[in-house]
């Protein structure tokens, strides 16, 4: 009895205009809890700027920027340099020429592609081979007009390789799969699954910084030096074109 | 003579398929990204019906051509000679291996054979491959479960054009 007497007030209509300043309020409170209490914190911000930190902080922090802004400039400008540099040597070694896939033997004792393009086309033994996501493999044998590729997952490929940032070195050693094996040549290595490997300039047979893959998986416990596992970046299953230089 | 010449083109024109079967891969044809070994179902028919020297004969051609495709130095040149050699001897068979399972089963082994091979060569030159028992699995059971179809209408397709088993017609 006593309930419904009580909703019988709470609901009345002379009630309900009566206290309609109460209600506004919490219309508006509803607001703020919708707006993750956006009014508020400006309210609080401009109530409480007489009492913000003093410029002093302000200018050590702009004098912080301007230092790094220098920075930037200074390693932009060194890799402008080393990218001219690069491109030069690029221009020396003649240009990319691309070749299209006309056979994919990716799995089994041997991997290698034919590509439909040779001697001919300027295509010579020991050439890299990419393809949009990274290196592929060197040319390991040509006719005029096609080129045998020996992909980074043939047992017999070896390439030199480190990681980027030149924190390790180590050569990649093919197994018959498409997650080679990177056994680095130092035991102190700082690897973590993600890191980017890239060629080494130390390789003779490739040009430097041509990106080979990420780091899957590390096995600190190998001997002599931990080894890795390489997710290729290049997929070679669905190539149909590659570079070759 | 006539006969001879048709037998060797049919001969060359099949080699040719096997090769450009090799090369081309065709994904239709693979198990988990594996292809059948092509070479010992042409190879099985062949020797089965024209005997060992023929078998490991037509073994070694095959073999080199199939070397020469790949950049491996992998060699398959022997054991095909000895599975052309070995299949050869069933060509006295006296049971109709045609309709057993017989070749199947020579496939499977053939094929067993001839992965073996490439894992001991690899093993010989301090490389390995992760994959050796997948690859070899799957090739084998590929190659076993199309090998009584393909190879016994090839056999019999041999038989058809090999002067030995071509019989003078009866007058009528």
């Amino acid at each position: 009895m006593a309930l419904r007497t009580n909703l019988k007030r709470l609901l009345n209509p002379r009630l309900l205009l009566a206290s309609w300043p109460w209600l506004l309020l919490l219309a508006a409170f509803a607001v703020l809890r919708i707006s993750k209490g956006a009014l508020l914190l400006d309210f609080y911000a401009q109530a409480t700027r007489p009492f913000w930190p003093g410029s002093a902080q302000q200018e050590w922090l702009q004098k912080a920027q301007r230092f790094e802004d220098q920075q930037r400039i200074a390693l932009l400008e060194a890799k402008l340099q080393e990218q001219q540099q690069h491109q030069a040597l690029q221009l020396q070694k003649g240009p990319w020429l691309t070749a299209a896939v006309i056979s994919r033997n990716i799995q089994g004792w041997w991997q290698q592609l034919i590509l439909g393009a040779g001697a001919l086309e300027g295509i010579r033994v020991g050439a890299a081979v990419t393809a949009p996501g990274g290196l592929l493999g060197r040319v390991s044998s040509v006719t005029p007009s096609t080129a045998r590729v020996l992909l980074l997952g043939d047992p017999s490929s070896r390439v030199a390789v480190e990681l980027q940032g030149k924190r390790g070195q180590g050569i990649l050693v093919g197994d018959g799969t498409s997650r080679p094996r990177l056994a680095f040549l130092d035991k102190d290595v700082e690897v973590l699954p993600g890191d980017v490997v890239i060629t080494s300039p130390a390789s003779t047979i490739f040009p430097a910084n041509l990106i080979v893959g990420v780091v899957q998986k590390v096995n600190f416990e190998a001997t002599p030096a931990p080894e890795a596992l390489i997710q290729l970046s290049a997929p070679v299953k669905a190539i149909d074109w590659v570079r070759v230089r | 003579m006539a006969i001879a010449l048709d037998r060797s083109r049919a001969l060359f024109a099949t080699g040719l398929l096997v090769l450009l079967l090799t090369l081309a891969n065709p994904s239709l044809v693979q198990l988990n990204g594996i292809p059948p070994c092509w070479v010992v179902l042409w190879l099985l028919p062949w020797a089965v019906v024209e005997g060992p020297v023929a078998g490991a004969t037509a073994g070694i051609a095959m073999g080199l051509l199939l070397d020469a495709l790949q950049g491996s130095n992998l060699s398959s040149v022997p054991v095909l000679a000895l599975l052309g050699f070995w299949w050869g001897q069933f060509q006295t068979a006296r049971r109709p291996l045609e309709r057993s399972t017989t070749l199947g089963l020579l496939a499977l082994l053939g094929t067993l054979l001839l992965n073996g091979s490439y894992a001991l060569q690899l093993y010989g030159r301090a490389e390995f491959s992760r994959a050796a028992w997948q690859t070899t699995l799957a090739q084998t059971l590929l190659t076993a479960l199309i090998a009584p179809l393909m190879c016994s209408l090839l056999v019999l397709f041999w038989r058809r054009i090999s002067p030995q088993y071509l019989q003078p017609r009866s007058p009528q």
